[in-house]
């Protein structure tokens, strides 16, 4: 959007919210992982290097906290004093969550995070100054900043290395913030395919690279408005509702819920587009 | 033997530096009048011969050198267009194959250039005439579709909303401005769905996400 | 019309490096710019390439030996990405993080470009391969040996073939971290060394130390079957019992993970079947007799797994039909593996689970195209032979033996005694760095190949590795074509139709097209649809396996005993991304954190938290590893996940070499390990070295993905567990 449109038509941009008197009408992306099947392998990840063109910074700058993952996963232990964690470790996939009313958006002073009409929180490049404030806002800490020129930063993408760059995403330069983008690039050529074709895109026509990759199928992504999709199903099952007030309803019987599907922090009112499903472990044993 | 390909995609996912917007003085997005500059070609194409209008004094018969234009569809050489982001420049063998069976202008100094090139099997090194920065990704596919097959515009004024009466010039230059607030004053306008306009869209889409990411 | 004819070689080219210095100088510009840059479009351009649209080609996963089929997606004759085949039945159309680095591994800028002697002198192919020729003249055959990695396909075949011609037998197929002594004990109970396992029938599954989630044997197989097996579906939800010593990735998504005292598997195993006998299982007589002394307060003792623990896991296992039992590496990996492992399958013969969740495998019709597996006994036998000089020109291709042999195997002492050393090279590893002569290898992303994964998916298949894109390197040769061109030198009149690996590999794959199903077909319709698909089924007939698990012969030693002066026991790790090392030098790999630990481009040693409190050591000491075969140093990573005996280092970092990714990266576990085997197999028993520990006085900060508070939530929902009488399963989408 041009500047002069943003400020004009400001209210109307901040109301891309699941609000009702502003539904989503052909798409409202939205994942659902499911963590008793994640193994925490880390393919996502690493095809999400493969696909998004992510700088590898090296052992210093990791150090410095300076890595790019956008999707990483992270590895949590029981916290309950045992000698073994004999039931396993927690693994969780993060990246952006997409947050309907996300706590990144409100704070850039550019407007170079905000939402689309197909409800993903994008980040425009081109637009970012680099104050960083959408970074300490994220409840999350999906987002990365790039403190370096990586395309010239040496060994991050020598000689040939650039030839598996993806033409179709923007190789960042130093000092814009860059995160998750739901595969941007894939949703707008599957949708710019199905306008050819004068229809909607299928279930399962698009897949972001984590999902393709995952070896165990944990992953599902997909679009919430159409009500067959295997996301949606899965969130009506789990009785997660993007737009739950202050908490999820089943969350609020009397002795919980008996459903597996949580979002994470929805207490911060930040309504995610990312539903995890607990992982479950066998009381027999 | 190597053969070539279209490279232009890749640039604009190699090395996009997005960062130094901030450092500059805002440049002038182009000249007064909207028009790029000359642009110096290795062989100085005549648009105008190929896509031009026909000049009613020319005879049907092709060993008779015409004097007006062959009216050539655009997406006969722009062959990508409709199918791609990027509407292509013709290879090499598209031109021979026309050009071939053309002996009344085979002894001409572009044509005689021409097959120079295709006897090297070298491609011709044309410049870029309509080179966006690197975190834009205009897609022909879309607007060609849109315009063309769905609303049924002439293709020559569809192309012609971006790329100016191209069929009056010999090699190409820019007519518009190309600025990103000139995109938008196309998509901030209503345009009718199909041919019969019996149906508006309210405009095309304004998220950043659209065209940079 | 004109006259035009390409072929797919063709479409693979794609304009030199050359073109993208204009990128170089056209970059960072932020408004519209003209005539600056210069657009190349096709001379001739193939008909389905479009510009700005992706092109998918299939071919086959080279990176680890499970041989998924992968999708390679090309755009403007660039490979940018690979994905799984769809129509697989190894990998379902998934990868895994090791298989998508493939990419890295054919754009590495550290790959070998020339043919090149000792010191880096580059010399012609021609003279190169005249050279082996003239080197050859004269030794006889049995002083010639080649060794490699496993190897499968057409390129097994002209290795065969080229051994032959040499008159020599001397083959040695080395793989550090294959399962061979599990192979050997499947080979006697089942009759097949690999069987089938099916995760995705088995109610449960209960894996002693076999981390089929990370690197084991064939993972994205296993995964995808995992993810099949945690579903509620019709049989309920799987339930997954990991027993080891060290927590591997595997071990950290089971249900029921169990801490066992190193070594003592076997009698675990034992110790479950006598407590099923108990529980009212009736079990074969011999087994009876044999388990009887396994009885829970011995077991518990031994192995330190509490008897209400083996009790649950005996009855789960007897109220849970039909489930699987497997061995793995962490298992194997001692003096007595072999009786380990024998123990732990008796298991599923007792439980009834084989022709259940075991299945045979389809018999491959073509044995010279099957797999030759590696093992480690190999490269002993290899370094004895070359100890007593018995070996004058050794051959080496998919194997690094000088950085994965323990130091007490004195293999680089050794391999100097070898007069003329070839190595076929991607890289300048190790033992790359030693040969007379490197040849340059094709990245396998330009090669053309054939392969029959040792595990197969549901029926057996020939994987066909293609080229995804053109030669990025002019001089770099693929390994069929150079033993193509060796062949020629012995045996010229038998190999003349053949111009390249590539003539010979069509000719030999479509003169069997009836066996791989296709009788009708003509050759060019097989052959096209052959590459299209990326894989072809034998028409193999269901092998069988024999269950002729039997206790007889089970001997199980005691507990090892306290070693005063080395009290540890160091459990080497094989991770998901590094395996052997191999790949070590890719940096999605080194960037990408070990899952376990989270720690990055380095190595590191994991302590359970009392055994460091004991030792006054703290995350981030770096402390010295000893074991009766040499010490090394590295930074000490506190773990719950491991037995209090045991502490673990990552095999795959210390390279010396191979580049500017890998080299100098941490330190190489392999080199302090004993060199002690396993008694029935002679496998070296890779758990089985003692070490000491000191501490250094040096302190570092790892570094490491999780944060500060390491895998603490601090109170927050982040990632939620719930025990499985909690939530409802069924109906879920």
């Amino acid at each position: 959007m041009s500047v002069s449109n943003m400020l004009e038509n400001w209210s109307k941009f901040r109301h891309m919210h699941p609000v009702d008197d502003a539904p989503y009408t052909e798409y409202k992306w939205a994942m659902s992982i499911d963590l008793d099947a994640c193994s925490g392998c880390n393919a996502c990840s690493v095809a999400c290097y493969a696909e998004n063109n992510l700088a590898v910074v090296g052992k210093e700058k990791y150090n410095a906290g300076q890595e790019m993952h956008w999707m990483r996963i992270e590895r949590y232990w029981d916290e309950d004093g045992r000698e073994f964690p004999d039931q396993g470790a927690q693994f969780i996939p993060m990246m952006c969550q997409h947050c309907e009313a996300a706590p990144c958006e409100t704070v850039c002073p550019v407007g170079a995070t905000n939402h689309t009409a197909d409800g993903l929180n994008s980040q425009v490049y081109n637009r970012c100054i680099g104050s960083r404030y959408c970074s300490a806002n994220c409840p999350f800490k999906v987002r990365y900043f790039n403190w370096y020129d990586y395309p010239t930063t040496n060994n991050v993408w020598p000689d040939e290395m650039t030839q598996q760059l993806n033409p179709d995403v923007t190789v960042r330069g130093k000092g814009v913030m860059e995160k998750c983008t739901f595969c941007v690039q894939r949703l707008e050529r599957a949708k710019n395919n199905a306008r050819t074709e004068g229809r909607l895109v299928h279930d399962g026509e698009v897949q972001t690279a984590c999902q393709q990759a995952c070896p165990t199928s944990a992953i599902s992504f997909g679009n919430l408005v159409e009500p067959e999709s295997k996301v949606a199903k899965q969130w009506a099952h789990q009785q997660v509702e993007l737009a739950a007030k202050d908490a999820q309803a089943k969350d609020e019987q009397e002795g919980g819920s008996d459903l597996r599907g949580y979002r994470i922090f929805e207490e911060l009112r930040a309504y995610p587009s990312v539903m995890y499903l607990e992982r479950v472990r066998e009381s027999a044993i | 033997m190597h053969r070539f390909l279209s490279l232009f995609i890749l640039l604009v996912g190699l090395f996009a530096n997005a960062a130094s917007h901030a450092a500059d003085a805002p440049p002038s997005i182009t000249t007064a009048d909207d028009l790029g500059p000359v642009v110096e070609q290795p062989i100085e194409f005549p648009h105008n011969r190929h896509a031009g209008n026909r000049d009613p004094a020319d005879a049907a018969d092709p060993s008779v050198p015409a004097k007006g234009g062959m009216e050539i569809n655009c997406m006969y050489c722009h062959t990508y267009a409709r199918r791609s982001m990027v509407s292509g420049i013709p290879p090499l063998r598209k031109c021979i194959g026309c050009h071939q069976n053309l002996p009344s202008v085979r002894d001409t100094p572009r044509i005689q250039k021409l097959f120079e090139y295709w006897d090297a099997k070298k491609a011709i090194p044309w410049k870029k005439v309509h080179d966006l920065p690197d975190f834009v990704r205009f897609n022909h596919e879309r607007h060609i579709q849109r315009f063309i097959f769905t609303q049924g515009k002439p293709v020559q004024e569809a192309c012609g909303y971006c790329h100016g009466d191209i069929k009056t010039m010999t090699v190409a230059r820019r007519q518009k401005a190309l600025s990103m607030g000139w995109c938008v004053s196309c998509h901030e306008k209503d345009h009718p769905v199909d041919a019969a306009a019996t149906k508006t869209t309210t405009h095309g889409p304004n998220d950043c996400w659209q065209c940079h990411k | 019309m004109i006259e035009n004819s390409f072929d797919r070689r063709d479409f693979l080219k794609v304009l030199g490096w050359g073109g993208a210095a204009v990128t170089l100088s056209g970059c960072g510009f932020t408004s519209v710019q003209d005539g600056v840059e210069t657009v190349v479009s096709y001379v001739e351009p193939p008909e389905y390439a479009i510009p700005g649209i992706s092109v998918y080609f299939n071919s086959t996963c080279a990176q680890c030996d499970a041989g998924c089929n992968i999708t390679g997606r090309l755009r403007e004759g660039r490979v940018l990405k690979l994905e799984g085949n769809t129509s697989s039945t190894i990998n379902y159309g998934k990868m895994c993080g090791l298989g998508q680095a493939g990419v890295q591994a054919h754009y590495n800028p550290d790959r070998v470009r020339e043919p090149m002697l000792r010191g880096g002198e580059v010399l012609a192919w021609d003279k190169a391969l005249g050279m082996i020729n003239d080197k050859l003249s004269g030794v006889k055959g049995d002083e010639i040996a080649f060794l490699t990695g496993s190897v499968s396909g057409h390129v097994k075949v002209l290795l065969q073939n080229y051994l032959e011609a040499l008159g020599t037998k001397n083959h040695y197929a080395y793989e550090a971290v294959a399962p061979s002594v599990v192979r050997a004990a499947n080979k006697k109970a089942y009759g097949v060394e690999m069987p089938r396992l099916r995760l995705d029938k088995a109610k449960v599954v209960v894996s002693f130390g076999a981390d089929f989630l990370g690197a084991w044997v064939s993972p994205v197989n296993f995964s995808q079957q995992y993810g099949k097996f945690r579903k509620a579906g019709d049989t309920g939800r799987g339930v997954l019992v990991q027993i080891e010593s060290k927590m591997t990735l595997t071990g950290a998504n089971a249900d029921r993970w169990i801490a066992i005292r190193p070594g003592t598997e076997g009698i675990l195993a034992l110790g479950i079947i006598h407590a099923l006998g108990a529980a009212g299982l009736s079990l074969p007589a011999d087994v009876a007799a044999v388990s009887k002394a396994y009885d829970a307060a011995r077991v518990t003792k031994d192995t330190g797994v509490s008897a209400e623990q083996i009790e649950k896991l005996a009855a789960l296992l007897k109220e849970r039909s039909p489930s699987l039992v497997i061995a793995g590496s962490a298992a194997e990996g001692y003096v007595h593996g072999s009786q380990n492992a024998a123990a732990i399958n008796l298991l599923n013969s007792v439980l009834g689970n084989i022709g259940k969740t075991i299945e045979a495998p389809t018999n491959v019709p073509f044995p010279q195209v099957a797999v030759t597996t590696g093992n480690r006994s190999s490269v002993q036998a290899l370094n004895d032979s070359m100890a007593n000089g018995k070996v004058k020109v050794l051959f080496s291709y998919g194997a690094n033996p000088v950085f994965t042999t323990p130091t007490a195997l004195k293999f680089k002492e050794n391999l100097s005694k070898v007069g003329f050393k070839v190595v076929f090279a991607h890289y300048l590893d190790e033992t790359t760095q030693e040969a007379d002569l490197v040849l340059p290898l094709d990245s396998a992303l330009e090669d053309w190949g054939t392969s029959v994964p040792e595990y197969q998916g549901e029926s057996a298949q020939l994987s066909i590795q293609q080229p995804l894109m053109e030669k990025l390197h002019a001089n770099t040769r693929g390994v069929g074509d150079i033993l193509l061109a060796l062949l020629k030198q012995r045996r010229a009149n038998e190999y003349k139709d053949y111009e390249d690996f590539y003539s010979y590999l069509r000719n030999a794959v479509v003169k069997n097209k009836s066996a791989l199903g296709s009788a009708g077909e003509d050759d060019d319709t097989f052959w096209t649809g052959a590459l299209s698909k990326g894989l072809v089924y034998f028409n193999g007939s269901k092998g069988s396996l024999s269950a002729k698990s039997s206790a007889a012969g089970i001997v199980l030693p005691a507990p090892a005993e306290e070693d005063a002066a080395y009290p540890l026991h160091l459990i080497p790790a094989v991770t998901a991304n590094l395996r052997d090392g191999r790949h070590a030098n890719l940096p999605w790999l080194q960037e990408s954190p070990d899952p376990m630990t989270t720690i990055v481009w380095d190595s590191w040693v994991e302590l359970h938290p009392k055994t460091a409190a004991k030792l006054g050591i703290v995350e981030g000491d770096i402390i010295e590893v000893t074991s009766r075969s040499g010490s090394i140093k590295a930074q000490a990573y506190l773990f719950p996940g491991i037995h209090p005996d045991a502490v673990s280092m990552p095999l795959g970092n210390g390279h010396v070499a191979m580049g500017r990714w890998a080299k100098d990266v941490g330190v190489n576990a392999f080199g302090i390990l004993d060199q002690v085997v396993d008694k029935e197999t002679g496998e070296l028993a890779f758990n089985e070295t003692r070490v000491k520990i000191s501490k250094t006085g040096k302190r570092v900060i790892v570094v490491k993905d999780e944060g500060f508070i390491g895998g603490s939530q601090a109170g927050n929902k982040i990632a939620v567990r719930a025990s499985t009488d909690e939530v409802e399963l069924s109906g879920e989408v």
